[in-house]
């Protein structure tokens, strides 16, 4: 599971179980579930469950992981749990045995064996088209429109002179969207919002979902299918970069969502009336490996070459000098967030990280963790072979800054206390550290606090069901 | 929020375990497969095996397969067809080269579409072009070349997964010689395992090629799994021991699936948190290399290390370096067994360790120093 699925994952998880169950009836979206959203040990779980005769042991199971990987387990049990794949069943007062939802177990093994008659991994033109479009087009497409967007954000932001230019060409629905996730404000003219600049500093896959996550959040609204939107969203990601589609098989949700699509650059289409589809980059791979796609913002042609190789353009030396390869006004512009750059060359744009260049991010609601992550995630690949990315003194440097404007740091979450004995305590701790939810916990005054309580609720739940364990 | 110090200075990576790259090798031997076809005939084995890659496909995101026949008398590649001038992992490269020939279908995820036509079809063409004479030859399979292909594979794989773009700085790179210290300095990019379905037994005349490849693979930190259908496990059950690897004979081959799925598809990230199977007692027994046996006891060369069965060699030399070597002297010599000294009471608790008069020296007085 890369990052930029994370937050689809947590979409997902707090959808209900009937949703689940219709999700699941499409094998392209049981496959899309399990290749992108599974931890990977929930993986190696579902895989040897799937052909199984029976239901799978509870202690078989404890049997078969290592006790030093408790918290993985308990981390892929809880998300198979949440998303309904798998679930806990008695089989006599004793034995209590895992079980894949059927719905989910029979998907999965047709799209692993291509069996059935479902039609859910896109149906191709069986005309060919006469003005066929070739990748070079789809990628150059994809990387205006999702450009423009970016450009849009960060325009008034950044300063530079032709960027709010740059973002004219975004449509209407595609701003107030923007303005609904909260990425922009739009009070006196166009601003940036903290949640903004997270959307803007992410890998190009993270941002796809994001804003297609706010586009799920309002579907609702719109008189749209949930279970139809997303379904289709799984389905371009198993669908062919350079081939067209049919629209015939689509409803008219799906329909509706190829227009807004086409707006994002994630599918295209030469007009409204057409009737086939092409999938762009940013379709293909909105269910595969972040590393494999190329940032959209740098050179789409690099795409084609070896997966990790030649992404990244930013060099940064201990004296905290900063050398980016790159001619792209965004690339540029979001540098410039951060980075006091004075220097520009047709292919380099040198500068420096000042103190007061990280604290006026810091002060738009940048994170210095933001920074770094953006900062190791484009490095060059000659910097990819240190080990860490960065230098250390940058990277600690970049904290201690963050770190003098901000003493308190908030949390919202839930306090649990009043616990009967210590070994309840002390069990619900274990448990929630292994779920990665505890945020504070004292062992004198038996308290801890949490930032999610969903599983943790069902964790007791189930306790009080089987009080063997 | 006080986390500022040295020992948080890596940057959590949450981009979920390294690519896998699974190399399959498929024993094809039409002997072992004739012999086995009552309980489980190869088309079976093989569309089990097909769901097995489709599996190990949808793990991860960037994970790679390749597949290799180990036939009677050759290797074959399955997947990826190797007329391709790069077989990358990419499916936009697959699909560019395999456009014609994959029907499209909307029923099937087109990654699996295409490397499942590409292994049918080059398993089709080795199977047609396997004659009778070929077949009389002999009973065995090319193991040893199966293993070599799968592992310069990898390597040519790891190369291109390395952080820094191959085509930048070619020489540096490939011609580096020792590849080990390299390897450990880069951050992992690409984990490899090889898998061996093997059913032939009889392996054992290709001894040295298959140890030299164990021996690489151990090398190179490759794991080598065995699932073993049929024949003897001299040979094989090394590869497992020396490399890690996990080996299983299971005992009713029809459940051939189960076993993949729950045995062999977990990648290293995920073997860390399992129990494996433990392969039980490892033969290790070895060939001699004069007569391809497997030997309980044999003569050792004293300087090659060579493993002979008999000790009448050629004008007593031996058959690897030609130094002189006359193992039928040794035989008339009954080895002379010197009873095992007893051991002394035991000492007070004051005493020195070291017993009087041996000659090791004392604390101080023989330290040598120079002048």
């Amino acid at each position: 599971m890369s990052a930029s699925t994370t937050q689809a994952l947590e979409y997902l998880e707090q959808l209900p179980g009937a949703t689940h169950k219709r999700l699941y009836q499409q094998p392209s979206t049981a496959l899309a579930v399990f290749r992108c959203m599974l931890p990977h040990l929930a993986k190696t779980i579902v895989m040897a469950m799937l052909y199984m005769t029976g239901p799978f042991p509870v202690h078989d199971l404890d049997a078969w992981i290592r006790t030093d990987a408790k918290a993985e387990k308990e981390k892929a049990i809880s998300v198979l749990e949440s998303l309904n794949i798998m679930a806990v069943i008695q089989e006599s007062p004793k034995n209590f045995s895992y079980r894949l939802s059927s719905g989910f177990a029979n998907s999965l093994k047709q799209a692993l064996t291509g069996g059935g008659n479902h039609r859910s991994f896109g149906v191709p033109c069986s005309t060919p088209d006469k003005n066929k479009v070739d990748i070079a087009f789809l990628d150059q497409f994809a990387r205006k429109q999702w450009e423009a967007i970016l450009y849009y954000m960060v325009g008034s932001t950044s300063g530079l002179r032709d960027s709010e230019v740059l973002g004219q060409s975004v449509g209407n629905g595609t701003r107030q969207l923007l303005r609904m996730g909260e990425f922009v404000s739009v009070l006196h003219g166009v601003k940036i919002t903290k949640t903004g600049f997270t959307f803007l500093l992410q890998e190009v896959n993270a941002q796809v979902w994001s804003l297609l996550i706010v586009y799920l959040k309002q579907a609702p609204g719109l008189g749209m299918n949930e279970v139809d939107v997303l379904s289709f969203l799984f389905m371009l990601g198993s669908l062919e970069l350079g081939q067209d589609y049919s629209t015939a098989n689509l409803t008219a949700t799906q329909l509706q969502m190829l227009e807004d699509l086409n707006d994002f650059g994630i599918v295209y289409r030469r007009s409204k009336e057409s009737s086939r589809f092409y999938p762009t980059r940013l379709a293909t791979t909105l269910t595969s490996d972040a590393g494999a796609l190329q940032n959209a913002t740098t050179d789409f042609d690099n795409a084609l070459r070896s997966s990790r190789a030649g992404r990244g353009y930013i060099i940064i030396e201990t004296n905290y000098r900063i050398y980016a390869y790159t001619s792209s006004l965004l690339q540029i512009a979001v540098l410039s967030l951060f980075a006091k750059l004075s220097t520009r060359f047709p292919n380099l744009v040198s500068g420096k990280l000042t103190k007061d260049s990280i604290q006026k991010a810091i002060g738009h609601g940048i994170e210095a963790r933001q920074i770094i992550d953006y900062l190791s995630a484009h490095a060059h690949p000659q910097m990819q072979k240190n080990n860490p990315v960065l230098p250390p003194t940058v990277m600690d440097q970049i904290r201690l800054w963050e770190y003098e404007g901000e003493r308190i740091d908030t949390t919202n979450g839930y306090l649990m206390k009043d616990f009967n004995n210590d070994s309840e305590y002390r069990d619900l701790v274990n448990y929630a550290e292994s779920l990665g939810v505890l945020t504070w916990k004292s062992d004198a005054k038996r308290l801890l606090f949490v930032d999610r309580i969903e599983q943790i609720s069902q964790y007791l739940t189930n306790k009080k069901k089987r009080p063997d364990q | 929020m006080n986390a500022i110090d040295a020992t948080d200075r890596h940057i959590k990576s949450t981009d979920g375990p390294p690519p896998s790259l699974l190399a399959i090798i498929l024993d094809t031997n039409p002997h072992a497969w004739a012999h086995l076809s009552s309980i489980l005939p190869l088309s079976k084995a093989v569309a089990s095996l097909l769901v097995f890659i489709n599996a190990h496909l949808a793990s991860g995101n960037a994970n790679e397969v390749a597949v290799i026949a180990s036939h009677s008398q050759r290797t074959h590649w399955l997947y990826p067809t190797p007329t391709l001038p790069t077989p990358h992992s990419t499916s936009t490269s697959n699909g560019h080269d395999a456009n014609g020939t994959v029907p499209e279908n909307a029923n099937k995820y087109r990654p699996f579409a295409v490397i499942e036509t590409a292994i049918l079809s080059n398993l089709t063409t080795l199977l047609n072009s396997t004659t009778a004479s070929s077949l009389s030859a002999t009973s065995t399979t090319q193991i040893s070349g199966a293993l070599s292909t799968a592992l310069s594979y990898i390597s040519k794989s790891h190369i291109r997964h390395s952080p820094v773009d191959p085509t930048i700085n070619d020489h540096s790179t490939i011609t580096t010689p020792d590849t080990d210290g390299i390897l450990g300095q880069q951050r992992v990019s690409l984990t490899s395992r090889i898998l061996i379905l093997s059913v032939s037994g009889d392996l054992a005349n290709q001894y040295i090629p298959v140890m030299n490849a164990i021996f690489a693979a151990q090398r190179q930190r490759i794991p080598i799994d065995i699932l073993k259908l049929a024949g003897d496990t001299v040979l094989l059950q090394q590869a497992c021991d020396a490399t890690g690897g996990i080996y299983m004979a299971p005992e009713s081959p029809q459940g051939l699936l189960q076993y993949l799925m729950m045995g062999f598809l977990p990648d290293a990230t995920a073997r860390r948190a399992l129990v494996l199977p433990s392969a039980g007692s490892v033969d290790f027994r070895a060939a001699c290399f004069c007569h391809r046996k497997v030997v309980d006891i044999g003569y050792v060369c004293s300087v090659c290390l060579s493993i002979f069965c008999i000790p009448s060699l050629p004008d007593s030399k031996c058959l690897t370096c030609d130094s002189h070597l006359s193992l039928s002297t040794t035989l008339t010599v009954t080895p002379a067994l010197i009873p095992r000294k007893k051991k002394k009471r035991k000492r007070g608790p004051g005493e020195s360790a070291t017993p009087a008069g041996s000659s090791t020296p004392a604390p101080g007085s023989g330290t040598p120093t120079h002048s």
